[in-house]
C-alpha cells in the first residue's frame, strides 16, 4: 500500500492538492493511505520549505505548486 | 529525494526557515506560467468560462486573457501566449470558438476544457450557480482538459519527456 502525505496549511492551493491526490488514487484504483499533514512542526520535520507538497512513501514528489491529476497518476504509477 | 538527509541550514535564523506557501504568490515559486482564455460566449456556459477564468486567476492558477484581443492577432498577447508554460482554453460548448481562435494564431492549448462536457447544460437563460463555476475551476486544477501525452503548450513530450516539442533533441 502506498502512503501519500499531502502537506499544506489549509489554504485553497493545499485543498486543491488534496482533492487532486484523491482523484488520482480513485482513477488508478490503487490502495493508498492519504494523510493530510497541516501541522507546521510536522511539515518542518519533513524538511519541506515550500507548500503545498506531496510525499509518497517518504520521497518528496512535489513542492511549491499544485500538481494536477495526470501528473500525480504518473508518479504514483512509478513514472517519475 | 530522501527527506531524512534534509536539515536546517546552519547559521540561518529559524524564522527564515519556516515553510512558505505558494498561494501567497501568483503561480507559486515553482509553478508554471499559465494564460487562460475563456470563450466568454453569450450563453450560460460561455459566461461560466469567464467567471471560472476570473476565479482561477484569483486562486493563482494562471492569468486570464482576452480571447477577443487574441482574435485580432494582438502581437504582444500572441507572443506571451506562446512563451507561457501552458495555455488553458475554456470553451462553453462544442463550437470551440476559443480553441479555433487560438489555433488561428498558432496557439495549441495544454488544456482544453469544454463546459458542456462537464455535465452543465447550455441554455439561453444565462443562469448558473456557484457550483457550476466550481465545477469548471476544479476541472482546470485537476488537469482534466489535458491529454496525458501533452507537453508544453500542448506539444507532445520529447524523448526526455520534457514537453518542449522535440526541439531540444532530448537535451533538456
Amino acid at each position: 500500500m502506498v502512503t501519500i502525505e499531502v502537506l499544506g496549511t489549509g489554504c485553497a492551493n493545499c485543498k486543491r492538492q488534496m482533492s487532486n491526490v484523491e482523484a488520482a488514487v480513485k482513477q488508478l484504483g490503487i490502495t493508498a493511505e492519504i494523510k493530510k499533514v497541516d501541522d507546521m512542526a510536522q511539515i518542518l520535520e519533513r524538511g519541506v520549505m515550500i507548500l503545498p507538497a506531496i510525499i509518497v512513501d517518504g520521497d518528496l514528489k512535489i513542492s511549491g505548486r499544485v500538481a494536477d491529476v495526470p501528473e500525480i497518476k504518473k508518479f504514483l504509477a512509478g513514472g517519475a | 529525494m530522501c527527506l531524512r538527509s534534509r536539515n536546517f541550514l546552519p547559521g540561518v535564523p529559524e524564522m527564515a526557515q519556516q515553510p512558505t506557501c505558494s498561494c501567497s504568490s501568483t503561480t507559486g515559486p515553482a509553478g508554471p506560467t499559465r494564460i487562460i482564455f475563456p470563450c466568454a460566449g453569450q450563453a450560460n456556459t460561455g459566461q461560466l468560462t469567464n467567471l471560472a477564468a476570473i476565479q482561477l486567476t484569483e486562486e493563482g492558477y494562471g492569468n486570464i486573457a482576452c480571447v477577443a484581443l487574441l482574435a485580432i492577432g494582438a502581437e504582444g498577447l500572441v507572443t506571451n501566449a506562446k512563451k507561457a508554460d501552458e495555455v488553458i482554453i475554456l470553451d462553453g460548448c462544442p463550437m470551440m470558438c476559443a480553441k479555433k481562435i487560438a489555433a488561428e494564431q498558432g496557439i495549441i492549448p495544454g488544456q482544453h476544457i469544454i463546459v458542456t462536457e462537464l455535465g452543465i447544460v447550455k441554455s439561453g437563460s444565462g443562469d448558473y450557480t456557484d457550483k457550476d463555476i466550481e465545477t469548471v475551476v476544479s476541472a482546470a486544477w485537476e488537469g482534466s482538459g489535458r491529454p496525458e501525452t501533452t507537453g508544453k503548450n500542448g506539444k507532445k513530450p520529447g524523448p526526455g519527456g520534457c514537453g518542449c516539442g522535440d526541439s531540444c533533441g532530448g537535451s533538456c
